[in-house]
């Protein structure tokens, strides 16, 4: 028990180590940056000295190393700083956008591996048969899709000519839950698609990996069902490395919201960087980089602790 | 369907009647409008930027004392009547509407519009400009404002018509935290990125008169607006085709054809919404050369770059005259090195001057798609005159900035709306990027400002427009309709530059 | 482990592999002889003959300044295998200066790990958007934003296979001998390591390829004369339902490069890993 607890503890030092660098590096990225918030907000009329003025008004002239105190220490506040535009904290900004890109991210990672998960071990079990070979090839042309160009082609069919699904948003101020959670089925799926196709290939070389150990044998010697083998006995042991490449899913899928956002014109976190980065809302690209950062380091200590359950020998 | 040349006059027709017919039937409505824009408004206040986004939406909740009509003629919209101009031109009385009350109950008084022009004259870049020429503004009485000048400025009464307009005095702060106006429509929520949204103001006193572009009688039909920002311009197509928007701005005139196909939708054209300008680094640089300057004129097709970016003739017109025709300011006053495209003269001027092959930095954006295909068509035909050109394409936040510069650019393109006043055009300021400084500008200019009457103001207009084809300090491209979807069902809806939704009538 | 002809015998008996050599060579070989093989200049505008669909004069068409879509997209290729490339060299080396020094140094492990975590823990999207955002958009700075975003995939590997390398007893005995460290990593380690990365650097070659076109998707991506798949599907956008043939024609270039790419990478681990030479 003592030594999980120390192993906790380094692990959680080495996580807030990470954040720190992260933290660093993302301050010096948004700084180095061309372009001027102060030039975006005032519009094609201003004068230079309008935007020097505007530029002292939003702390943007004082010395970088006064800025990067002042974020630090903000950080240390759990501040995340004041958006330039949007009238609202970085904070409020992330927290009012978290919405679509959660559940995004969930239907996908849900549509992913409910594909994935069944067709990989039947396709490992089913070994060199027409279905495997099928699988093979089809996840191998999905992984090769750029996920945008996936996007506009299901908006064209299933929003513009079958009109089954909204084009894009998330809906207005009144639309009911379920009315908003209908805006994310395309993204969801142009989303999940390409990481069903990588999931399904790793559950089958897991799957194949195992079923062609010792034990396995032995359990079939012993007259198990087939069914029984694989579910109980070689599912079970596969688990491991699913777990990681799910975990692993999770955080692409963040990654991957940005461009599905983007094609899909949902008010999500993705979004909010990328009109970030192009109106230069230093604490906003911060901001959002910072949690995005923080969101992955996360989820791979989950990832880390669910090895544990699914496999006691696995030591922190 | 309508074919296209019948849909504009047609336009032009329910334009006419949308008015008359409006005051008839147009009840109030519990629909609602939702509108698709560009963006996300950089800020609601309009004194601190002049995007055409943040003017669009804030004319719902803000007004100024004048506006134009459809003559771009300037017609009182808070004031009661016309300034009071004294003989020597220089002191201005405005009568204000009496009873007209703000979002927050109070009445509006000459200390709220002291107050507020005064933030105005401040804040605003085009306020600043303009306090220049204030020697006093001065409340006289409840009900009227004084505006004393320490010289002739004609365009006073076009710069009351955007951009300064009329708050609270207890409001006024800065930055602004509450966003209380006259207009139509009250702000009721702004969740950024998500929609601006915005309820009908019960107690909105209503200028008088017919309908005619921002002037006129408005009546908030529709219960509620709604503003949702959407980059991406086919998506804005894409949801004004599957039914998801009432209206959408700023739509690739690749559209047209499948709005005019589509059931849900209709193609509304707002003609010369702007022109294209290819402006030049008069401070630094390859450009400050004049016979440099005049062989770009000389080279470049304005035909095949508009047709490059606006598609078809219905999209675009080809003309040297600054302003297009049907404008007061119509002219062919000095018009110069236009309308074929002649590399091979350019050519010529090229080796005349002695052009050594430096690279010639073309910068652009892809924030309007229009910026870089016209630029694409410029630099080949630069390049047929023998420039070797740089073309750099960055987003629009680095070209704000770096055209600040003078060091970093020697061409930047960009567009502008009409002006009703021609003296604001941005070139015209010595400061404005590309510090356009001459003798002949400066000269025809003063002879603008001391103008009293219309004629007067043309012919020194004539003046300016001559010296801008002579010293070329930028290159008029074309002006350019703009394209918008309206939703079947639809009905009232005006062009106009700045998108309006009052005396609008939602889908039932 | 290491590679020799010979040991690239069984990779021709994988039909799936064959396939995705014969791809990718196409599309090399188009890219190298683009100047000879494309009908007309990529960027030659003929304003007159745009949005023309596919026929004889124009294989694939022409786009919205009449440029020849065939032609643009072999050219295309040129630039989209050059940034790949460059990404894939630009993050062996990072990756391999950091793996190496990680895991032959014991005392920088632990900071190097840190670094590589924290490098790993940017999504690579947002990364390499805010690296092109702050360098400005050109063939380099995508090259630089991707390259630093895949490094420390390489690095993870790199540090993992020195770790094991390290305790084999000939590099023990190498050290044992007095060898200068730099020539014990140059002679034994870095040949050893030569397979591991082959791999993973294809793969790194299909994920910045999907990912150059991603960032110009998104408007910031490679902004240069010469067009690359990313930028002609980002400008065919517009056109997407009335000159569909825009978009379909890169696409399908970043397709099947993309999959050939893929296909040889499982070849390759294949070979390196026979443990899990089973996957086929």
């Amino acid at each position: 028990m003592n030594r999980i607890a120390q192993a906790l503890v380094r692990r959680l030092a080495g996580m807030a180590i990470v954040l720190a660098i992260v933290a660093t590096v993302v301050f010096l990225i948004v700084r180095v940056t061309p372009g001027d918030p102060a030039a975006v907000m005032l519009g094609s009329d201003a004068t230079p000295e309008d935007i020097a003025q505007l530029r002292e008004k939003l702390g943007l002239n004082a010395p970088l190393v006064v800025q990067y105190g002042q974020f630090l220490w903000g950080l240390l506040h759990g501040d995340l700083g004041q958006s330039i535009f949007l009238n609202q904290s970085v904070g409020q900004a992330l927290l009012s956008r978290a919405e679509p890109t959660f559940f995004l991210t969930l239907f996908a990672i849900l549509i992913a591996t409910a594909i994935a998960l069944p067709v990989g071990v039947l396709s490992a079990v089913k070994r060199g048969t027409l279905f495997d070979q099928i699988v093979v090839t089809v996840t191998m042309v999905a992984a090769s899709v750029p996920s945008f160009w996936l996007g506009l082609v299901l908006i064209q069919i299933f929003a513009v000519q079958m009109g089954w699904f909204p084009a894009s948003g998330y809906g207005g101020p009144d639309t009911p839950f379920g009315a908003r959670l209908h805006h994310l089925i395309l993204p969801a799926i142009t989303l999940g698609v390409v990481n069903s196709a990588l999931i399904t290939r790793f559950t089958r070389a897991a799957m194949l990996d195992v079923l062609g150990d010792d034990y396995i044998r032995t359990a079939r010697a012993k007259g198990a069902g087939e069914g029984r083998v694989v579910l109980k006995h070689a599912l079970r042991n596969a688990m491991v490395p699913i777990i990681t490449v799910i975990g692993l899913s999770v955080a692409m899928l963040v990654a991957g919201a940005v461009v599905t956002e983007s094609v899909f014109g949902l008010p999500g976190v993705g979004n909010l960087v990328v009109s970030a980065v192009l109106r230069r809302d230093y604490p906003v690209i911060q901001g959002t980089l910072l949690a995005a950062a923080a969101i992955y380091v996360l989820i791979n200590f989950i990832v880390d602790m669910l090895y544990v359950v699914a496999d006691p020998r696995v030591k922190l | 369907m309508l074919n296209r040349r019948s849909f504009l006059v047609s336009t032009a027709a329910t334009a006419v009647f949308a008015g008359s017919a409006r005051l008839a039937f147009a009840a109030p409505s519990d629909g609602v409008l939702t509108v698709a824009m560009i963006g996300e408004p950089p800020t609601l206040d309009v004194m601190q930027t002049t995007t055409d986004l943040v003017m669009t939406i804030d004319q719902h909740i803000f007004e100024t004392l004048y506006t134009y009509d459809a003559e771009w003629k300037t017609v009182p919209l808070l004031a009661a009547a016309q300034p009071v101009i004294s003989d020597d031109g220089l002191t201005y009385t405005i009568a204000l509407r009496e009873g007209v009350k703000f979002h927050n109950g109070a009445v509006m008084t000459s200390d709220d519009v002291v107050a507020s022009l005064r933030r105005w004259l401040d804040l605003a870049t085009k306020g600043k400009q303009v306090a220049a020429f204030v020697e006093s503004l001065e409340a006289d009485g409840p009900n009227t404002v004084v505006f004393r000048l320490n010289a002739h400025y004609s365009p006073l009464i076009a710069t009351l018509c955007s951009g300064s307009v009329i708050l609270p005095v207890t409001t006024l702060a800065d930055p602004l935290t509450e966003f209380v106006g006259t207009g139509p429509y009250v702000l009721k929520e702004r969740r950024p990125d998500q929609y601006i949204q915005m309820v009908r103001f019960d107690d909105y006193a209503s200028p008088e008169g017919e309908p005619s572009n921002y002037a006129g009688g408005r009546e908030a039909i529709a219960k509620e607006i709604r503003f949702v920002p959407v980059p991406d311009a086919n998506t804005r197509v894409e949801g004004l085709l599957s039914g998801q928007f009432d209206f959408a701005d700023s739509l690739p005139v690749s559209a047209y054809d499948r709005l005019n196909g589509s059931d849900k939708s209709a193609p509304v054209i707002f003609e010369n919404a702007g022109w294209v300008s290819m402006n030049m680094n008069m401070k630094q640089g390859l450009m400050t050369s004049k016979a440099l300057r005049q062989a770009v004129q000389l080279a470049l097709n304005p035909t095949d770059m508009m047709m490059a970016a606006f598609d078809a003739d219905m999209f675009y017109s080809v003309d040297g005259s600054i302003f297009p025709k049907g404008f007061f300011w119509h002219t062919e006053a000095g018009i110069a090195r236009y309308g074929e495209g002649d590399p091979e003269g350019a050519a010529k001027m090229l080796a005349e001057a002695g052009y050594d092959g430096t690279p010639l930095r073309l910068m652009t954006s892809r924030q309007y798609e229009f910026h870089y295909k016209i630029s694409e068509v410029a630099k080949a035909y630069l390049e047929a005159a023998g420039f070797k050109i740089d073309l750099q394409v960055v987003d629009w936040a680095t070209l704000t900035t770096r055209r600040a510069d003078p060091d970093l650019w020697d061409i930047f393109v960009t567009h502008s709306n009409f002006p009703g006043d021609p003296s604001t055009i941005n070139t015209l300021s010595d400061n404005y990027p590309g510090w356009y400084v001459s003798d002949q500008k400066a000269e025809a200019v003063a002879a603008y400002m001391n103008a009293t009457t219309d004629e007067a103001k043309f012919a020194a207009w004539e003046r300016i427009q001559t010296a801008i084809y002579d010293d070329v300090p930028l290159y008029k491209v074309g002006n350019f309709n703009a394209l918008a979807g309206v939703a079947k069902g639809v009905a009232g809806y005006e062009p106009t530059y700045w998108p309006h939704f009052w005396n609008v009538s939602p889908k039932e | 482990m290491t590679l020799v002809p010979a040991a690239l015998r069984p990779l021709l008996r994988n039909r799936a592999v064959v396939f995705g050599m014969i791809v990718l060579a196409i599309v090399v070989l188009a890219a190298i002889f683009a100047p000879l093989l494309a009908p007309y200049a990529p960027n030659r505008l003929s304003i007159v003959n745009k949005l023309k669909p596919p026929s004889a004069a124009h294989l694939f068409g022409t786009d919205e300044f009449g440029r020849d879509i065939f032609s643009r997209a072999i050219f295309a290729g040129r630039i989209s295998l050059l940034v790949s490339l460059g990404v894939v060299a630009l993050s062996t080396v990072l990756g391999l200066i950091l793996g190496v020094l990680a895991g032959y140094f014991r005392r920088l492990d632990a900071p190097i790990s840190r670094l590589i975590d924290a490098m790993m823990s940017f999504p690579d999207i947002l990364l390499a958007i805010a690296l092109v955002a702050a360098l400005g958009p050109s063939v380099v700075t995508v090259i630089i934003a991707l390259g630093i975003t895949y490094a420390p995939r390489l690095a993870r590997i790199v540090r993992g296979s020195t770790l094991v390398l390290r305790e084999m007893p000939y590099i023990e005995a190498a050290i044992t001998l007095g060898l200068p460290t730099w020539q014990v990593i140059g002679r034994h380690l870095l040949l050893n390591l030569a397979s591991p990365i082959l791999v993973q650097a294809t793969f790194v070659f299909a994920s910045a390829m999907l990912a150059e076109a991603s960032l110009s998707f998104l408007g910031v991506g490679v902004s240069t004369d010469m067009p690359t798949w990313g930028t002609m599907l980002a400008s065919g956008r517009e056109y997407m339902s009335n000159a569909p043939w825009l978009m379909v024609f890169p696409g399908l270039a970043i397709v099947f490069s993309v999959l050939s790419l893929q296909l040889l990478g499982d070849g390759l681990r294949d070979l390196v890993d026979p443990r899990l030479s089973k996957e086929h």
